[in-house]
């Protein structure tokens, strides 16, 4: 029960006499014990209403109208008392709009504020308005929020996922258009570039156009485009790819999967994007199937446009790879560029089929995007409940759903919707296919609790639970699959304490947990399995139907279950309840038990696999102590090197000259380059660049020294200005000067 | 970005580019001897390496002798105005940032004429790769001081020697707010040069390398003492740093462990005034970049501008034909 604590303030225990046997219509609107705090929840600040929050950005989220108000307060009431009368005010706004939207009424929040705002200036002092009027004013401007107010009810979970679909399109929608929009931008500049190249560009009239009319007549731009036609048009577009790219441009501003972006919108105005919403899975898939060939189509189209915008589109290797290109080549990247589709079923609406077609739809891995909303968990209501009352039917579509290996599923009932949205949103956003089993509280035959409060209930009486497969969270089930949105996790039933007021009009409480049978009660269908009973009544043999639970076997005829319960009046019962509903919820307990194992709550193989693990944790840890010794020896060891990075300068045995690596493969006296010294300055090549050479890094080597003189190697040292030409000795005893030469070239040797 | 399937598709083609491909037509017309050349090598192997292609690369200079690289690389070029290559490639990394853009830039067009431009480049942060060639004087027009020349300095406009300490380019870049990577090579050791101008291709941002160039022209032995003593040069080494080679490392051994993410540290490197350091004085890879912020929501071509333009000012147009009967203003 979120938003809430179960704590309850004291209904009265009160001695019911002989009429309690009788029908009393009183004593047919037993409710849960627990509920006793939450009779009227529009006195209550709480998640509910939803402000669904607009934005074209894709980071809108849905917010709760108590937080817009506690930040609305934050940000212009003054602390303290100072502000005590402004912060009752817009509390009082708050609590208007939420009494406003409880009673049916609609809209946006910006609209029912308003209304609030009347109603508060018409029930003040005419004193007090003025001032009244002027901070309604700045709350008003500052109260930036606005989008639909929505309560929880029957149209609740519809309103959330389509909000959060529409979220998450929006945001695919922009990252879709600023790429796509990007791609004709660049396919355009190319054929406007090539026509500029074109003689038709160059013509006077095209260039005077160009300049303008303030200095058209200091030109001739006769003889301009003479001289510019002339050029050479060598680097024109071939016919071919020109086509290719106008293909390729008329495909990209076409599409009709999101509507038209604004560099691509002016051209296509006509063109009206797809739908993506459906009421039933067969027509969402027809529509998919529908659309595939221009899927591909554009797919290729992209890639196609970004080929050809970085020049790589190579006919003879890419033309074949196009061809070929049909939908069974659609990878998941490329249908994550597209909109999912959303089909929005309800159980007891839409077609009984639907629900096998959603598994279909879901198993084919197709994107789409199911809501089965439920709004009856116990099943059929003729006559008699059904045998298997606990979550039969589109219920267990989402247990079902976690057989499709690739699909994401999420559970969880209305009141939680809210507080986990970010699953919804990353289900939405998720690249296969996601399943939303939403359970309303809306049932039909509970009278006098709110959906919020039955829905919460669901959950908190493992009847309804909350639960998320995610499989792009990891590879196995532990980081895949996650129970811990329900409350208490770790045990069967949830437990609160129930404060009451007892029969010397004390305080007493109580640890009671909240079963099953607590939630079925609320229920109409299951009025005959049911008996409240009033104190005088109470025996020694009854006992509370979690501990009749709780014992193995269950057995022992001769005990008495039963549950807390109050009456219209807030009397507090044990209401006796039947094996029907014992059996009932041993049922929940043990679908309950098995979730509870998936998420990996005391999970029997893991329980095997833990006593193995600690074994072999024991025999490590010892070995590891062993290791601990040797490492504290190692690092008693004098150190070594400080620094890496610096040690070879000093620690290397000093080198008498750089290159000695080089050294060994050449023969004493042979000339040569400290190659990768080199500064490229063409000192050297401009004396003989037969002798001296650049390599592929374009630094020079001695290529052949017999290919010139010994004097110009001797010239090329001395021109060097880093000094890395060694001449060696002179390879033509015949040349002349030699000694001279000889001397020249000691200081580079 | 690329789906995927392009990513396959571009793999299908092996097309490998060599120094040459990078090479114009138009040989090198600078100076037998000057360190721009090793320079361009530095410059060509990158591209090699990174297998740039050469129409998304491009090459935006001001005027000088450094200024004349655009002309000797294969790919795209923009010659500009004196001290203006900043604001042009500036504009390109806007309108195209999926472009490769190279300043090379001299001593004066950078922090002399260009010095604005310069000081403003840094803070914008805009991803392009700088390189500041910096001979200490004005090689194109014959030597004139430019602010890095040395006290005393004599030349066409200083003939009594140079009056002004000079201007010290690292200190200068590391002074300015969102700088995110500084560094200092030298031409003559190309090894560093080039794992330099590397690094600072690689960095995403402003990165700024100033290159200490040769003239032999005008400055014949500006830079003797540095080239013939490594003692004198100072390389500045870390594991997020330069490597160096055996080689390099014997021959240079006046080595600091420098952390370029220590900026007050970098600062005082830069403030040497005795060696020549050389390395990575400054990195920061989390300042944003200009263009990444103003990231539009939507392609801005000039059409578009122009009907936006347009529908803005038609809001305060006055259509007379509209309220015939009124005058325009009461
Ligand atoms: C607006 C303008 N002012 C002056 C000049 C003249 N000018 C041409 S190059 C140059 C200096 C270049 O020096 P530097 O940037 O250091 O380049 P280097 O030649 O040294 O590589 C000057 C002042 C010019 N071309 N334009
Ligand atoms: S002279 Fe020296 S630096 Fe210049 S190209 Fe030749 S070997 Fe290289
Ligand atoms: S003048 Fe100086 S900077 Fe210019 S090309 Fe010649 S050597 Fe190089
Ligand atoms: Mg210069």
């Amino acid at each position: 029960m979120d938003g809430i604590s179960l704590e309850l303030t004291s209904p009265r225990l009160i001695e019911l006499d002989s009429e309690d046997s009788g029908e009393s219509s009183r004593l047919r609107q037993q409710q849960p014990a627990l509920f006793a705090s939450y009779s009227d929840l529009r006195r209550l600040r709480y998640d509910y209403p939803l402000v669904l929050v607009e934005d074209d950005g894709g980071s809108a989220r849905v917010q709760s109208l108590t937080d817009v108000v506690n930040a609305l307060v934050r940000q212009v009431v003054p602390a303290g008392t100072q502000g005590k009368a402004f912060r009752w005010q817009l509390l009082y706004l708050e609590q208007t709009v939420r009494e406003l939207v409880a009673a049916g009424t609609e809209g946006r929040l910006s609209r029912l504020w308003r209304k609030a705002e009347a109603e508060l200036i018409k029930a003040a002092d005419k004193a007090d308005r003025e001032a009244l009027v002027k901070n309604l004013d700045l709350a008003r401007e500052t109260l930036e929020t606005d989008g639909e107010v929505i309560d929880c009810d029957d149209k609740t979970p519809a309103r959330f996922l389509v909000h959060a679909w529409n979220t998450i399109q929006a945001g695919k929608a922009k990252a879709f258009r600023k790429r796509i929009d990007g791609l004709i931008l660049k396919l355009s500049d190319i054929l406007k570039s090539d026509f500029t190249k074109s003689d038709k560009a160059r013509s006077p009239e095209i260039l005077k156009s160009a300049v303008g009319d303030t200095f058209d007549t200091d030109f001739d731009f006769d003889a301009m485009s003479r001289v510019l036609v002339e050029g050479s048009h060598a680097d024109m577009l071939s016919p071919e790819r020109r086509r290719r790219i106008e293909a390729v441009l008329m495909v990209l501003q076409s599409q009709r999967f999101y509507g038209p972006g604004r560099a691509s919108g002016r051209w296509v105005e006509d063109v009206e994007p797809y739908t993506f919403v459906f009421d039933n899975c067969a027509d969402a898939m027809d529509a998919f199937r529908d659309r595939l060939p221009q899927m591909v189509d554009f797919i290729e189209a992209v890639s196609i446009a970004e080929l050809e915008i970085e020049n790589k589109y190579r006919p003879e290797l890419h033309d074949p790879f196009f061809q070929r290109l049909d939908e069974s080549e659609l990878t998941a990247d490329d249908l994550a560029l597209f909109p999912s589709y959303l089909v929005c079923l309800r159980d007891g609406e839409s077609d009984a089929v639907e629900t096998v077609r959603a598994l279909e739809a879901i198993a084919s891995g197709f994107p789409v995007k199911v809501l089965i909303q439920t709004d009856d968990i116990l099943g059929d209501s003729s006559p008699e409940p059904p045998r298997a009352s606990f979550a039969g039917g589109s219920a267990r579509l989402a247990a079902m759903a976690l057989g499709v290996n690739n699909a994401y599923v999420f559970q969880t009932a209305s009141a939680s919707l809210f507080r986990l949205q970010e699953r919804v949103l990353k289900g939405m956003l998720y690249e296969g296919p996601a399943l939303f089993s939403v359970y309303s509280g809306a049932t039909k035959t509970v009278s006098g609790i709110s959906p919020y409060l039955l829905s919460a209930a669901a959950t908190e009486s493992r009847t309804f639970p909350s639960f998320t497969y995610d499989p792009a969270a990891g590879p196995d089930w532990a980081s895949r699959f996650d129970i811990r949105d329900n409350p208490q996790v770790e045990s069967t039933w949830a437990s609160h304490v129930l404060t009451y007021e007892d029969e010397a009009l004390q305080r007493s409480s109580e640890a009671v947990a909240f079963t099953h049978i607590d939630f079925a009660i609320c229920d109409s269908r299951f009025e005959k399995h049911w008996v409240p009973t009033s104190r005088s009544k109470w025996m020694d043999t009854m006992i509370s139907a979690s501990d009749l639970l709780a014992r193995e076997g269950n057995g022992a005829a001769s005990v008495v279950p039963y549950v807390w319960t109050i009456d219209g009046d807030g009397c507090l019962r044990r209401t006796v309840v039947d094996d029907r509903l014992l059996n009932s919820a041993r049922r929940c307990a043990e679908t309950w038990r098995s979730l509870q194992e998936l998420g990996g709550i005391d999970n029997s193989h893991a329980r095997c696999q833990l006593e193995a693990a600690r074994a072999e944790w024991e025999q490590e840890r010892q070995r590891l102590s062993g290791a601990a010794e040797v490492a504290e020896a190692v690092a008693a060891a004098p150190a070594i090197a400080e620094s890496p990075v610096a040690a070879p300068a000093e620690e290397t045995a000093p080198a008498p000259d750089s290159g000695v690596d080089a050294a060994e493969a050449r023969a004493p006296d042979e000339p040569y380059i400290e190659t990768a010294r080199c500064t490229t300055c063409n000192e050297c090549t401009q004396i003989n660049n037969k002798m001296f050479v650049y390599n592929e890094n374009k630094q020079a080597y001695i290529a052949d020294p017999d290919a010139g003189s010994y004097r110009q190697i001797v010239e090329a040292a001395e021109s060097c200005q880093v000094s890395i030409i060694h001449p060696g000795k002179p390879r033509n005893p015949d040349e002349p000067n030699l000694a001279e030469l000889i001397e020249r070239a000691e200081p580079f040797n | 970005m690329h789906a995927p399937r392009t990513e396959c598709l571009l793999n299908l083609i092996d097309q490998e580019y060599a120094i040459r491909d990078y090479q114009s037509d138009i040989p090198p017309r600078w100076c037998t001897g000057c360190g721009d050349n090793a320079i361009l090598t530095a410059i060509q192997r990158l591209c090699r390496d990174e297998q740039l292609p050469p129409e998304k690369t491009v090459f935006v200079s001001g005027i000088g002798c450094s200024s004349r690289l655009p002309h000797y690389m294969n790919a795209y070029g923009f010659h500009g105005l004196h001290g203006r290559a900043f604001p042009v490639a500036e504009g390109i990394k806007m309108r195209r940032p999926d472009l490769h853009v190279f300043v090379t830039t001299g001593d004066g067009d950078c922090c002399s004429i260009g010095a604005a431009h310069w000081i403003h480049a840094i803070r914008y942060n805009m991803d392009m790769t700088v390189l500041m060639h910096d001979n200490q004087i004005y090689g194109l027009t014959k030597m004139q001081a430019s602010p890095t020349s040395p006290r005393g300095l004599r030349s066409n406009t200083t003939p009594r020697g140079a009056y002004l300490e000079p201007l010290n380019p690292l200190t200068v870049t590391l002074g300015v707010p969102n700088v995110s990577f500084v560094a200092q090579a030298a031409d003559w050791i190309p090894e560093t040069l080039f794992d330099i101008v590397s690094q600072a291709y690689r960095h995403k941002g402003f990165s700024f390398v100033r290159v200490l160039q040769r003239c032999p022209e005008f400055m014949p032995h500006r830079f003797d003492a540095f080239v013939q003593d490594p003692s004198l040069t100072r390389l500045l080494v870390h594991q997020k740093g330069l490597t160096l080679t055996p080689d390099t490392s014997r021959t240079y051994r006046n080595q600091e462990i420098h952390d370029p993410g220590d900026l007050n540290r970098a600062r005082e490197i830069a403030s040497l005034t005795e060696e020549v350091p050389v390395g990575i004085l400054y990195r920061n890879s989390e300042v944003p970049c200009y263009e990444d912020l103003r990231e539009g929501e939507r392609p801005n071509t000039p059409g578009l501008i122009r009907t936006v333009l347009d529908e803005e000012f038609d809001k305060f147009t006055i259509w007379p034909e509209d309220q015939p009967d009124q005058p325009a203003a009461s």
